[in-house]
């Protein structure tokens, strides 16, 4: 898989991954102190927050598994700062990560759209969310706080990480730190 | 024979089994005997400070709270004598069990969480991973570059800061920096791809291929690896054991 990167490429994953690592944890602490008073749910409408790098790195290199290696460099990487999630938090990674990396792997890593990023979103929540079911027992709650939870967590996979993911990008693109890699290419075919 | 000293891919993989299992277990008193054995095996084997060991415990302590409030009220019906009403929620003997299974699982997932962050040397597990989980020398290496990201990342921050000083933004509290941090994260990360670009440059300059490569640091198997998994492994077994009596 890795045969058709050029270091460089690989180097900006793993940079992305840091800076969102850093991310990631802050929001990790701001989800934790809420989940005290409203419970689990505290974390389902920041929840795309997670699943962003993905969008990005994906969008930005535009190989396949730049949204998979992304997600699961910055969860080792957070790991490594060191947090109390631990190693579980490889496997949230990697399932986040091919959650989101199905979404452009069905479109065959030729379309990045808007409506891409955003299943890429949406693709993380759902597989994110049979982890949390699992793990978190949630087998244990009524159905309708279930689904309400899958719901928020949905909407902010598509809004947060993919319409935050293109905004932000094309933010970067604007500044030409990007013009040695695929996105800005893509741009210029189409004028 | 310590924690420190087990072999991190092993250690790492032991720990994700016993995570795994304890998903699957629905009574309260397997984690609870997982957490205290967790604490015990801990004092035993490792050297850590259990300050900070504290101090990263306490917001899972919160989340534990409201796991615990969350699946009483929200719990599902169950069916059975009902003990109380909370918030209009009828609570069951079995809603009582679930909420307290699933808050001292997190307390549980954390200890052995813990137990892994606070005992590995960030180092020593890539270059385990490399040498016994074959992981790509090109995604190690870009590991270590993105660790060597932090302080230049820190640096550079304080930069924009000073920069955005000098353009006449004051912010004088710790909350005006934080509140003016997002305004920084696209110059930050500007910069930050640029910096990647002579990097990765440099790297193969310096002859690196992305091969295989002779590594300074060996982190061996041994004996006394297998030794401690199957301690932590025992510590399952005997929990859940000990959960369906």
């Amino acid at each position: 898989m890795l045969k058709s990167w050029k270091l460089k490429e690989i180097v900006l994953l793993a940079i992305l991954s840091v800076v969102f690592a850093v991310v990631y944890l802050a929001f990790v602490h701001v989800g934790n102190l809420w989940a005290g008073l409203i419970g689990p749910i505290a974390y389902e409408w920041i929840f795309g927050i997670w699943f962003i790098v993905s969008i990005i790195a994906a969008y930005i290199i535009r190989k396949p598994g730049a949204a998979l290696l992304s997600e699961v460099l910055a969860a080792s990487i957070e790991m490594m700062i060191g947090n109390a999630i631990g190693p579980r938090i490889i496997l949230v990674g990697i399932i986040q990560g091919l959650g989101a990396e199905a979404a452009f792997a069905v479109t065959g890593y030729r379309r990045y759209d808007l409506w891409v990023l955003m299943l890429a979103g949406f693709g993380a929540a759902v597989t994110s969310f049979a982890y949390t079911y699992v793990m978190g027992g949630l087998a244990a709650l009524s159905p309708t706080y279930v689904a309400t939870m899958f719901a928020l967590r949905a909407t902010s996979g598509m809004l947060i990480a993919g319409v935050g993911g293109k905004i932000l990008s094309d933010l970067l693109l604007r500044t030409g730190a990007l013009e040695g890699y695929a996105v800005a290419r893509q741009g210029r075919v189409h004028g | 024979m310590t924690f420190h000293e087990m072999n991190p891919t092993i250690k790492f993989l032991t720990v994700t089994l016993l995570m795994f299992g304890l998903a699957f277990i629905y009574n309260p008193w397997t984690p609870l005997t997982v957490f205290i054995g967790i604490l015990i095996l801990q004092s035993l084997f490792s050297s850590i400070s259990w300050r900070r060991w504290g101090l990263f415990m306490i917001p899972f302590l919160f989340t534990a709270l409201g796991t615990l409030w969350t699946t009483l009220v929200f719990g599902k019906e169950t069916g059975g004598e009902i003990l109380f009403t909370l918030l209009g929620n009828d609570v069951t003997a079995e809603n009582v069990m679930l909420a307290a299974t699933l808050a001292l699982r997190v307390l549980a997932f954390t200890a052995v969480s813990l137990l892994f962050t606070l005992t590995t040397d960030p180092k020593r597990f890539i270059y385990s991973l490399m040498q016994q989980g074959k992981l790509s020398p090109k995604i190690a290496y870009s590991v270590f570059v993105g660790f060597r990201f932090f302080p230049i990342l820190k640096h550079e921050l304080m930069q924009l800061y000073e920069t955005h000083a000098l353009r006449g933004i004051r912010l004088e509290t710790r909350l005006d920096h934080i509140r003016h941090a997002p305004k920084l994260i696209i110059p930050l990360l500007a910069g930050a791809i640029r910096q990647a670009e002579r990097i990765a440059f440099s790297m193969e300059a310096r002859g690196f291929t992305g091969e295989p490569r002779a590594t300074y640091e060996v982190v061996p198997v041994t004996r006394s690896d297998f030794l401690m998994a199957s301690l932590l492994l025992l510590l399952f077994g005997v929990s859940a054991w000990l959960g369906i009596k």
